[in-house]
């Protein structure tokens, strides 16, 4: 029978990315293996960055349920004098709407230009990129794609309320589309269904230079507490299989957001530590804009994942949970 | 004038990628005419356009350059050479629900030659006797053991393999992949049914799945939904050894004859998406049909011919499998297509219809 065991693999799977990807090679005096944070690499890793940027499914909550101590910890990281901002791959929400996530789990400190999601990106890289304002934009994703959209200025079509709807294929009957759609936005979609698919894909094949873009393509995510869910990876790839074209993609491990943060904290890259549970996003985009990397595994990566010998993608260090620094930053250091 | 197609080069596509096999695929595939079966002719995975362009051919340096397609001027000779016509369907015999025009007599005339036919689809919505039926409405004499839609192929796959009858198939698809599960035996779950679950994601809920799934088959599905992404993502991650069969990778396919829709492609691609697995393809341009028939009617491919009208799955099924190739300019193919430099897929002859075989010389294209 065919071993699975490796179906689980991160990394290892070509990913399609448009934007250049590519592995640093540190400039360390040795290519080291990631390294478990101890209290004396903490106290290195601490001092040598000014801003810590955290993912949020799997670092900070899993679905609905905060996970333990991860409130202390950012507190207590602020009050040693270092940034925090989030930078989230789920397009579902707007920055607005995970700050009233993150107010809702208790962490009213958060605001909402802390908040870097891909729903944000996604709006973003139509702005950066002029895209013309009466032209439109059909959205396979959630609201916040959305209301991104619609706060910098720009003409949203689709999105959840198309889940409702259904193509009619009888003969003389035509599938219309706008033809003013200049851009098709695809993010995770849990209302996926064959008129969204239809509907994008003669967009993007018709309309003459109709933009192609995807907020990420993580494979799955823990969307619910218990158990992972596909995640946009899945919806993009349904759009590369029909439109045979691949996106453009502007959520990790392309380091588009990199700009805006860098632009926020007048910092180098180098001062800053991203923190996730996804080797081929969370890890690859640290890595790729030059940062520091840490690994937690209370989300989708386990420690023999990471370990085993078919992982190219390696942090900088690992931690089980984000908030071994609480605990890391009392300890004496060694 | 036949032009023997150099399979060599069409073959280094298909080989060019490892990653669409299934670790032990050829051991898996027990099939009668195994002796010397390339298991790269699996690799419908690996023909999808790893960049997204016309397929290339990896290693162009190496192999002869593909020779310039030719227009169909001596049907005749063409027809004598041939043993098996396999025609595709949409595109070729009919459009939508309406018959392309001459198509009754061609059959009629090829059969009075002694041929025989054989009808290839990769639309899997339908069971072989359901085409049998269409078939029939549309007033043209096939049997249904002359087609070979790729519902069928799914189930045929299955039972090549021995695939055990106490384990499930999860179906992600239409009707025609239930029917023809049903007809080898298999146990199924899903199908169109499943496009009326909803699922509500929220904290304690957990989405269960049957462990005895051995096979998640996805094919065109206008039912699609996240319920059956996650069923069948489960089932290939979770149940150990779990296959994961696509009926075909089309990505768009003509439903109706007005324009393209988004083709079993689509579906294919999400489940590779959150998988992150390529899938073993039982369609065009996969050559299992084409072996499978080869077997069963006991011909050579050498005396097959292919007519199609898409160069990725038919022609480059004619190729893969080492027949000769005919495209038809009476469904998605158009002649600036075929002449178009990004393209690198050229059918040994081109012809508007296949009513032209009824002329001695070609109709002008």
């Amino acid at each position: 029978m065919i071993d699975l065991s490796n179906s689980r693999i991160l990394g290892k799977k070509k990913k399609k990315k448009t934007t250049t990807t590519y592995h640093f090679t540190r400039l360390s005096p040795t290519l080291m293996a990631p390294q478990l944070l101890s209290s004396r690499t903490f106290k290195s890793l601490f001092d040598s960055v000014d801003t810590f940027l955290f993912d949020c499914d799997g670092v900070i909550w899993k679905g609905e349920t905060l996970i333990d101590g991860v409130s202390q910890t950012l507190d207590l990281i602020r009050s040693k004098g270092k940034n925090v901002v989030f930078v989230t791959n789920n397009s579902v929400k707007s920055r607005r709407q995970y700050a009233e996530k993150f107010r809702s789990l208790g962490l009213s400190s958060v605001t909402q230009d802390e908040i870097f999601s891909s729903s944000f990106a996604a709006a973003m890289y139509l702005k950066v990129n002029n895209f013309p304002k009466d032209k439109k934009v059909y959205v396979i994703g959630g609201e916040g794609v959305l209301e991104e959209l619609q706060i910098a200025g720009f003409t949203g079509l689709g999105g959840p309320e198309d889940g409702e709807k259904k193509a009619q294929w009888k003969s003389n009957c035509l599938f219309e589309h706008d033809k003013s759609v200049g851009a098709v936005v695809v993010g995770l979609d849990p209302n996926i269904n064959y008129y969204k698919l239809q509907y994008g894909t003669l967009c993007v094949r018709e309309n003459p230079g109709c933009l192609f873009i995807a907020t990420n393509r993580d494979a799955v995510g823990h969307m619910t507490d218990l158990q992972e869910w596909p995640g946009a990876g899945c919806m993009v790839a349904a759009m590369c299989g029909s439109t045979e074209r691949e996106p453009i993609v502007v959520g990790k491990p392309s380091t588009f957001m990199m700009d805006f943060l860098l632009q926020k904290f007048g910092t180098d890259s180098s001062r800053m530590c991203m923190v996730g549970d996804r080797l081929d996003t969370d890890i690859l985009f640290g890595q790729n804009a030059g940062c520091k990397t840490l690994l937690v595994l209370t989300g989708v990566t386990s420690e023999s994942d990471l370990l085993e010998k078919g992982n190219k993608i390696e942090p900088d260090y690992y931690t089980r949970t984000v908030s071994d620094i609480t605990k890391l930053m009392d300890s004496p250091s060694k | 004038m036949l032009m023997s197609r150099s399979v060599a080069s069409a073959v280094s596509q298909v080989s060019s990628s490892t990653s669409s096999l299934l670790p032990n695929s050829k051991q898996l595939f027990s099939f009668k005419t195994l002796s010397g079966y390339r298991s790269s002719s699996f690799c419908g995975g690996s023909i999808r356009k790893v960049n997204h362009k016309p397929l290339q051919m990896t290693s162009s340096s190496m192999t002869p350059r593909a020779m310039a397609s030719k227009q169909l001027e001596n049907a005749d000779q063409l027809i004598d050479s041939i043993e098996t016509f396999i025609f595709d369907c949409d595109g070729v015999i009919w459009k939508g629900d309406k018959l392309i025009e001459g198509v009754p007599e061609t059959l009629d005339m090829l059969r009075a030659k002694g041929k025989r036919l054989v009808f290839v689809t990769n639309n899997s919505t339908k069971s072989r006797k359901q085409y049998g039926k269409k078939f029939e409405t549309l007033g043209l004499n096939v049997n249904e053991e002359e087609i070979f839609a790729s519902s069928f192929a799914a189930a045929a796959y299955l039972q090549s393999i021995n695939f055990p009858k106490d384990k499930k198939v999860y179906v992600i698809g239409e009707e025609g992949i239930l029917k023809e599960l049903e007809l080898a035996g298999f146990q199924y779950l899903g199908g169109p049914d499943d496009g009326k679950k909803q699922i509500e994601l929220k904290p304690g809920f957990l989405m269960e799945h049957e462990h005895d799934v051995g096979a998640v088959v996805v094919g065109f599905d206008r039912y699609f939904n996240y319920y059956k992404i996650q069923y069948g993502t489960l089932c290939i991650r979770e149940n150990p050894g779990c296959l994961f069969i696509a009926t075909n990778r089309d990505a768009v396919t003509h439903l109706t004859d007005a324009q393209e829709w988004a083709g079993g492609g689509s579906m294919v691609g999400a489940l590779v998406g959150s998988t992150q697995r390529e899938p073993l393809v039982v369609g065009k341009p996969s050559t299992f049909m084409m072996d499978y028939l080869a077997d069963k009617f006991g011909i050579q491919k050498s005396q097959i011919c292919m007519v199609g009208d898409r160069l990725d799955t038919d022609i480059l099924f004619g190729q893969n499998g080492g027949c000769k190739t005919l495209l038809v300019l009476s469904g998605v193919t158009s002649i600036s297509m075929l002449e178009s430099p990004d393209n690198k897929i050229q059918p040994d002859f081109y012809t508007s219809k296949i009513s032209d075989f009824l002329s001695p010389k070609a109709a002008t294209v």
